[in-house]
């Protein structure tokens, strides 16, 4: 037993995950392929659109695929994070609503800041509307138990209405056409992160904090805690000897506070605007993102990064082998029940194969 | 005399271990029979091969003087055999009355609603039975007994033979155990045999006509409960452990310089905790010395779990005081739900104690190399059977994880710790190397810790333990020297129904 014993939480389960999660999207291909080709359609041709719009050149790939994996990138990491810690927050959609919200109305109020304090100010503030907006279903969950997938769920809709109003009313452009807010002054805009595409530094922050959540989670007490409570909140508290309170709230706040990055980064780094309609349901994909990556900050990246692939390629699909793009939605679905049938076929092998 | 059901040379064995051993088994219809046994004798075994949930290894079932081979409840069900279990199986949103009808197929018409006339017969049936069921109410909003009552209509709605109950009163406060016996006075004296599994002995000569003990599988005893005593009951319950209690007891030698290490570990004065459903502890006095292993024997559930977690300073008394050390050692009861996370590694359910201390940090970062030492280290010391300490919690048998919980919670017993039932259910290994870990705890260094060892079985508390106290109804009653033996505190864990209740 002298051994060198590696740090725990490492590759062979989750060599087996990745190898699942990789046969369980190749299987989706196969059978979308036979659907595609009930529906009519040229599987082959299909797919070569969908491939050549996704990565069919280096800006094909950074000016779309990697921009439209940004937001769901953060929002799964902030999915990632909640699920770990058993806190089940539906609620991503709502918090990037009210970052994206705090951050315009921030970045409107000082027109004249230079870059250098407009861009942390604007996206500290989008995190903590992102955190306050989830504090809410934390509270009742703490404090009541109010089951917080409801919670959350629903804040989604007030955020959303409240969005809608503002940018209607208190926040609308100042020419009055659209239903929008005006363009946010430069200073407060994303800067490139390639020059001469449109990937900005936003996704490069989210691969940072997916590092570090993921350092986080298997290096430091605090993330240890989170996920003990994740795993038996029974087992935390008598064999942890912890609480398990405050890990839910730090869970709860922080998932808030990237999913509230999430909203201002699309705006500050793509859109310049805020307008109604600005997330087509990212926070929603997002659980699907996180739980792809079975929930690892580092998988996230990949999971959000396919996602963002299917995104970039459904236009392309459509464009040039006129099918459809719900049949990308479509495929997104299949992919995410074939991964947790995946799952579960082989966590019964492996129980099965127990003493 | 008719016989309701008959079991005939029954045996079960789970892997290595035989629950039923040989068990002949007779019910006369209309009587109520005791089973009893400490546990792990095979009561709830022999209770559920009669209900049909378990096909015996060897042995015949009769029903009504029928041979039968019963492959499930429904079976069992259709032959006049319930089963009512100690966990309750109803839906909580339903009320008592769409209970009832969900569970007896002959409520339903073809269309798939319920017979409209069948109300009728439940509330003739309660009546009947003199069961004051709540039969509108959700079942969510009632109490243990409430429920219960809807549990045995339930059971009883269509004809009934044999009505099995496994520790019924388990759940009930004492003032709705004489209502339960009521009521199944009364099923018995409509004819039905019924087979109360109970490990409470003075409840079962309460209501019993007949009783079985059962020790290790065995069948040890049938009598008419009016020529047995309790007494008579406790010692065939715990039976070869006579003469163990008598030679046995290693500890109690080194008992005698036991106290000097130094003062108390712990102390508990006057402590009371009001705790809705189990026995609450009631005026609790307890001091424990650095050295010496105290045990607490009783019957389960009075007031253990209240005990432990006060002593591991997880619950506030609500009255008295409580001197604790800072950090305690606690093997919980349920090694998989509290015990573990189970799919965590080893390493990591080490971490559970390690994580908090400074020793096993560097700066912000866990110090994974160092409890990686520290956890294969444990593994060696407790002599777990893993591939290696980067295996995970759920593939360890029940003994090597109860290992890997007693060495853990050794790492934060320095000065006390508090193990419950820390061999329960595990094999005889398993069981040797974890009390053998215990007993050296208590001797190791200059400042050896003090445990508390709080245990159903009898054996195991004498085996270990230089002092011994009672739990009883919440109280805590000290053992005298002399009477560390079976029989007297056989009597001791009786006695207390009385005083205070």
């Amino acid at each position: 037993m002298s051994a060198p014993i590696p740090s725990p939480a490492r590759l062979p389960p989750q060599l087996r995950a990745t190898i699942t999660a990789a046969a369980a999207v190749l299987a989706t291909l196969a059978v979308a392929a036979v659907l595609l080709a009930l529906g009519g359609h040229s599987p082959g041709a299909a797919f070569a659109a969908l491939a050549r719009g996704a990565f069919g050149s280096w800006d094909r790939f950074v000016s779309f695929t990697l921009v439209r994996a940004t937001p769901l990138l953060l929002t799964g990491l902030a999915v990632a994070l909640a699920f770990r810690a058993r806190v089940w927050n539906i609620g991503a959609e709502g918090q990037l609503h009210a970052g994206a919200l705090a951050g315009v109305a921030v970045a409107l109020l000082l027109p004249g800041a230079g870059i250098a304090l407009a861009l942390p100010v604007t996206l500290l503030a989008a995190a903590t509307a992102g955190a306050l907006w989830a504090s809410v279903p934390a509270a009742m969950k703490t404090g009541m138990g109010v089951g917080e997938v409801i919670t959350t769920l629903l804040m989604n809709f007030v955020a959303l209405f409240l969005a809608q109003f503002l940018v209607q009313g208190p926040l609308r452009e100042a020419r009055g056409v659209f239903n929008q807010t005006d363009e946010i002054p430069a200073a407060a805009r994303l800067p490139e992160l390639l020059p001469g595409t449109r990937l900005h530094v936003g996704f490069l922050l989210g691969v940072v904090i997916a590092v570090a959540l993921w350092l986080y989670l298997t290096r430091t007490p605090g993330g240890f805690r989170i996920r003990a409570a994740g795993a038996s909140v029974r087992a935390a508290e008598v064999s942890g000897r912890f609480s398990v309170t405050p890990v839910v709230w730090l869970s709860f706040l922080v998932s808030g506070a990237i999913a509230g990055l999430a909203g201002w980064i699309q705006v500050a780094g793509v859109t310049w605007r805020m307008y109604e309609g600005l997330s087509p349901g990212w926070g929603y994909t997002a659980i699907a993102v996180a739980l792809l990556a079975r929930l690892h900050p580092l998988a996230v990246v990949v999971t959000a990064i396919l996602f963002g692939a299917l995104s970039a390629g459904g236009g392309a699909m459509q464009r040039e082998a006129a099918v459809p793009e719900v049949w990308v939605r479509g495929i997104e679905a299949l992919v995410i029940l074939a991964v947790l049938t995946a799952d579960r076929i082989v966590q019964a092998r492996a129980r099965g194969a127990g003493p | 005399m008719t016989v309701a059901a008959r079991l005939d040379s029954i045996t079960k064995r789970f892997g290595p271990v035989t629950a039923l051993d040989a068990v002949d088994f007779e019910l006369a219809p209309g009587e109520i029979h005791g089973l009893l046994g400490e546990n792990g004798a095979g009561k709830t075994t022999l209770a559920c091969v009669l209900g049909g949930l378990l096909a015996p290894d060897a042995g015949v079932v009769e029903i009504a003087g029928r041979t039968v081979a019963l492959r499930s409840a429904r079976d069992a069900r259709e032959l006049g055999v319930a089963m009512v279990h100690q966990h309750f199986s109803l839906v909580p949103r339903f009320t008592g009355f769409e209970n009832v009808a969900l569970f007896n197929g002959e409520a339903w018409t073809r269309r798939g609603t319920v017979e409209r006339t069948y109300r009728k017969r439940v509330e003739a049936r309660a009546r009947e039975l003199r069961l004051d069921v709540a039969l509108d109410e959700p079942v969510a909003g009632l109490g243990a007994g409430q429920r219960q009552r809807i549990e045995i209509l339930k059971a009883l709605m269509s004809e009934t033979r044999v009505l099995l109950l496994d520790e019924p009163t388990a759940v009930l406060a004492p003032q709705e155990v004489d209502g339960l016996f009521t009521v199944l006075r009364e099923v018995a004296g409509a004819g039905a045999a019924i087979v109360l599994v109970a490990h409470k002995l003075d409840e079962v000569l309460a209501v019993a006509d007949r009783v079985t003990v059962l020790r290790r599988g065995r069948r040890v005893l049938t009598e008419e409960a009016a020529a047995v005593s309790a007494r008579g009951l406790a010692e065939a319950m715990i039976g070869e452990a006579l003469g163990d209690g008598a030679g046995g007891r290693g500890g109690a030698d080194n008992g005698g310089g036991a106290g000097d290490h130094d003062g108390p570990a712990a102390t508990l004065t006057g402590v009371t905790v009001d705790s809705p459903g189990a026995f609450p502890l009631r005026d609790v006095d307890l001091t424990v010395r650095r050295g010496e292993i105290l045990g607490i024997a009783g019957v389960d559930g009075n007031g253990q779990r209240a005990l432990a977690a006060v002593l591991a300073g997880m619950v506030k008394p609500d009255s008295g005081t409580a001197v604790l050390p800072r950090e305690v050692g606690w093997i919980p009861q349920d090694r998989g739900e509290e015990g573990l996370v189970r799919d965590f590694t080893i390493t990591e359910n080490v971490a559970l104690a390690l994580h908090a201390k400074a020793a096993y940090r560097r700066g912000p970062w866990l110090d994974w190399a160092g409890i990686g030492d520290r956890s294969a280290a444990l593994v060696d010391e407790m002599d777990v059977r893993a591939g290696s300490p980067d295996a995970r919690a759920r593939t360890l048998s029940g003994g090597n994880q109860q290992k890997v919980v007693t060495g853990r919670e050794f790492l934060r017993a320095g000065e006390l710790l508090v193990a419950e039932s820390p061999t329960r259910g595990l094999d005889v290994k398993a069981t040797r190397v974890v009390r053998a870990r215990i007993a050296d705890l208590v001797k190791a260094g200059d400042r050896p810790p003090a445990v508390v060892l709080i245990s159903a079985d009898l054996d195991e508390v004498l085996e270990l333990a230089d002092r011994i106290a009672v739990m009883v109804r919440g109280r805590l009653i000290p053992v005298r020297p002399e009477d560390h033996n079976p029989t007297a505190i056989g009597a001791l864990m009786l006695s207390a129904g009385g005083p205070g209740t």
